[in-house]
């Protein structure tokens, strides 16, 4: 199992983040490596990414359904993979953030997943443009992204290893894609 | 352009244009010789193609043979490379090649930390059929390298997704080899990748830049493609390269090594020397034959051996899989194992499948009355049997095959003609080698005949490793495409202290060629696995003492 956490605040009211995360179209093309979604109901989409584990990269095809829809708090979601043996879990978490807990950053315990961070965030900037956000001390919500995968068959360990930094990589910039643009919606209006 | 154009940007004695085994043992060795060196590559990481591969080194009567008391020679191992050389090479450079492989490889052990492992149970390419070929032990391999210790290199050295990181060569073959991959010990390897124990080519890669980079602190500029070699009354002084989009002057008082690598992604230049019409590769996307230009361009001979003795491959690219950012070629090793089979457009198979060196000059055929090449392009035939045991690239069985790629039917005759294939042809040859296939037996091609297939790719629980039946449905295709894995036929010509040599037969003062940039007639284009890593550390040693004024 590769699991991964990331947490950050912003300046903008839960109700703001809620109306933008609700709505997939709203978030869709700022999923590190989004190829393309179809929206089959309210709760199920079909999409495609472009996987990248630092060595190689190939185009990951699954289905998310929607488990638990608890605005303007929580969004819960089940993946299942359709091209590979892989299911997982997301959550989007949204608080009014209380100023007690600082900004996370994925764990990152050992050389390789640093490396191959490294070599992701490098992908990444290339092909998405890089993502620099000033993040308030304390105050306003906290955003936090949970991202579990549960590779199958036998390579399942291996896979496991490959695919933890890249993870950390896509849950960071997937939350700070999301506050970023809220943020500039924000300065546009003011 | 002239020196006196220039304002050097750095002065060294040895410059090393290429970060691969060629560059970077010509690196060690020319500083331990007390030479101040810089290493310069277009790639944004080190390590070049044998930083890609599967980091086999094949030199006949190795220490470390000896040391387990493989009786070897190097008579032997001669006359072995004088079989495979089919009479194309030139004896001098051979000459050269045996008297200094050895010292090559035991030099970078001692000096430079290279923790060598002999493959036990490997045999040569050819044996028992060829003289002088051996059951195992001539091939090497590194034990594992720990990619801590690479420092700011750790991010930009080549991993590779050929082979999975973090296994040694007698783990493979003891974990039953590629026909048994899903067999392996996946939780052994997860922990070897995260800790970075690094194996094969970028195993081996990893103790020649820490012993480079690290431990010398030989100075490496990657992004750094040299553009142009810089001459002064006839000798090469130095290089013009591109460094952050500006000119890069580097003075070479010694003199300049060019270790690039071939020209597989240049595929105009690829199709013209391998004569096809087609070309990819599994090489990083680097090689762009740039020594194939700055050569010629102050005289440098080029020379060629036969394209049909090197190491073409046919496989296929998986839709979206990519590696440093360019698609990703596979070779097809599907039909070493059982249940798979080549056939060409008439349906007809042509070769032993399960051996590349007797498919890659069947697929050259040409049939002077049509004239085409009847074999090109093969047809990857397998079944259910295959899908129920075998991976096809990345695809473990249970996995569903991307349609893009492969196609599926319930009748051969329904694949054929799915495929483009002549149907009664595959229908018929599916009759003949099943039949056979049954009994473990080819007597068309011989699939299976050879043990270092049966080793490599193999199952071991057949008759036959190689040969199994086709008659299970679903039946599946896949039209494939070359795939080369960068040993090219063409290069510049050097002699045997390693200098590049002018159209009009002298050396070019101050210009050495090594590595695949250098024409491979020291082997005369007979290629075996780990040859080119072989020949690649020789030369280098063999450049680096030279310009150092070792020998």
């Amino acid at each position: 199992m590769a699991q991964t956490e990331y947490s950050t605040t912003a300046n903008l009211p839960l109700e703001t983040i809620w109306d933008f995360v609700q709505e997939m179209d709203n978030w869709a093309q700022l999923v590190t490596g989004y190829q393309e979604h179809v929206k089959e109901s309210a709760t199920d989409s079909l999409w495609t990414l472009k996987g990248d584990v630092g060595v190689l990269a190939r185009k990951v095809q699954f289905k998310v359904h929607i488990v638990e829809w608890n605005g303007p708090e929580r969004v819960r979601f089940e993946l299942k993979g359709l091209n590979e043996p892989l299911e997982g879990e997301g959550i989007f978490t949204m608080t009014a953030d209380s100023g007690d807990a600082e900004a996370s950053e994925p764990s990152s315990q050992n050389w390789f997943t640093r490396m191959i961070e490294a070599l992701v965030r490098l992908f990444v900037k290339r092909k998405q443009g890089a993502v620099e956000r000033d993040v308030p001390v304390s105050g306003g919500s906290r955003l936090t992204f949970n991202l579990r995968i549960d590779p199958g068959g036998p390579m399942a360990p291996m896979i496991n290893a490959m695919m933890q930094p890249a993870m950390n990589v896509a849950a960071e910039d997937l939350s700070n894609r999301i506050l970023s643009e809220l943020e500039q919606r924000q300065n546009q209006v003011s | 352009m002239t020196k006196a154009d220039i304002r050097w940007d750095l002065e060294v004695d040895w410059v090393a244009v290429g970060s691969g085994l060629a560059g970077l043992t010509s690196a060690i060795v020319a500083h331990d010789l007390g030479k101040q060196v810089v290493v310069l590559d277009k790639a944004p990481k080190l390590g070049g193609l044998s930083g890609y591969g599967g980091g086999e080194v094949f030199v006949p009567n190795n220490h470390k043979m000896v040391e387990l008391g493989l009786e070897d020679s190097i008579d032997s191992g001669r006359t072995y490379f004088e079989f495979i050389s089919a009479g194309f090479s030139d004896p001098a450079l051979m000459d050269r090649l045996f008297e200094n492989m050895h010292a090559a490889i035991e030099y970078v052990e001692k000096e430079a930390g290279v923790r060598w492992l002999a493959v036990e149970g490997l045999p040569d390419y050819y044996y028992p059929k060829a003289p002088g070929s051996h059951s195992g032990g001539r091939y090497l391999s590194v034990d594992l390298f720990d990619g801590s210790t690479l420092g700011e290199w750790q991010t930009r050295s080549f991993l590779t997704p050929h082979v999975p990181q973090g296994v040694l060569h007698r783990e493979l073959y003891e974990w039953g080899g590629l026909a048994k991959v899903t067999e392996w010990n996946y939780e052994l390897i997860g922990q070897r990748i995260t800790e970075d124990k690094r194996s094969f080519g970028p195993g081996m890669m990893g103790y020649f830049i820490k012993a480079a980079m690290i431990d010398r602190g030989i100075p490496a500029y990657v992004e750094t493609p040299v553009e142009e070699l810089i001459q002064e009354d006839g000798r090469v002084v130095g290089v013009r390269a591109k460094r952050e989009g500006a000119d890069f002057f580097v003075r070479a008082r010694t003199g300049v090594l060019l270790a690039i690598g071939g020209y597989d992604h240049n595929k105009k230049m690829a199709c013209e020397y391998e004569a096809m019409h087609e070309w990819n590769s599994a090489t990083p996307p680097y090689l762009h034959g740039d020594h194939m230009v700055m050569g010629p361009e102050i005289g440098a001979a080029i020379a060629a051996v036969p394209p049909t003795n090197l190491a073409m491959f046919f496989g296929y690219n998986i839709p979206g899989e990519e590696s440093e950012g360019a698609p990703l070629y596979r070779t097809s090793w599907e039909c070493g194992c059982p249940h798979a089979i080549w056939v060409n457009r008439q349906g007809e198979r042509f070769c032993d499948e399960a051996f590349y060196k007797d498919y890659q000059p069947r697929l050259r055929s040409w049939d002077g009355a049509k004239q085409e090449m009847p074999n090109i392009p093969p047809y990857l035939i397998f079944d259910q049997n295959y899908r129920d045991r075998y991976p096809l690239g990345s695809y473990m069985p249970g996995m569903e095959l991307p349609g893009e790629l492969v196609e599926t039917a319930d009748t051969p005759r329904e694949l054929a003609e799915k495929l483009g294939v002549d149907a009664d042809g595959l229908e018929k040859t599916l009759d003949r080698y099943n039949e056979f296939a049954a009994r473990g037996e080819d007597p068309d091609f011989g699939s299976g005949s050879y043990a270092w297939s049966v080793r490599l790719t193999g199952d071991q629980s057949y008759p036959n490793p190689c040969v199994g039946p086709l008659n299970k449905a679903p039946y599946y295709g896949i039209k494939l495409v070359p795939v080369s894995v960068g040993i090219n036929s063409h290069g510049l010509r050097t002699n045997t202290n390693g200098q590049v040599m002018h159209v009009r037969g002298a050396p070019i003062p101050g210009l050495y060629a090594a590595g695949n940039s250098a024409a491979l007639l020291d082997l005369g284009g007979g290629y075996q696995s780990g040859t080119s890593n072989m020949r690649a550390i020789t030369w280098g040693y063999i450049t680096g003492r030279h310009a150092a004024g070792g020998e």
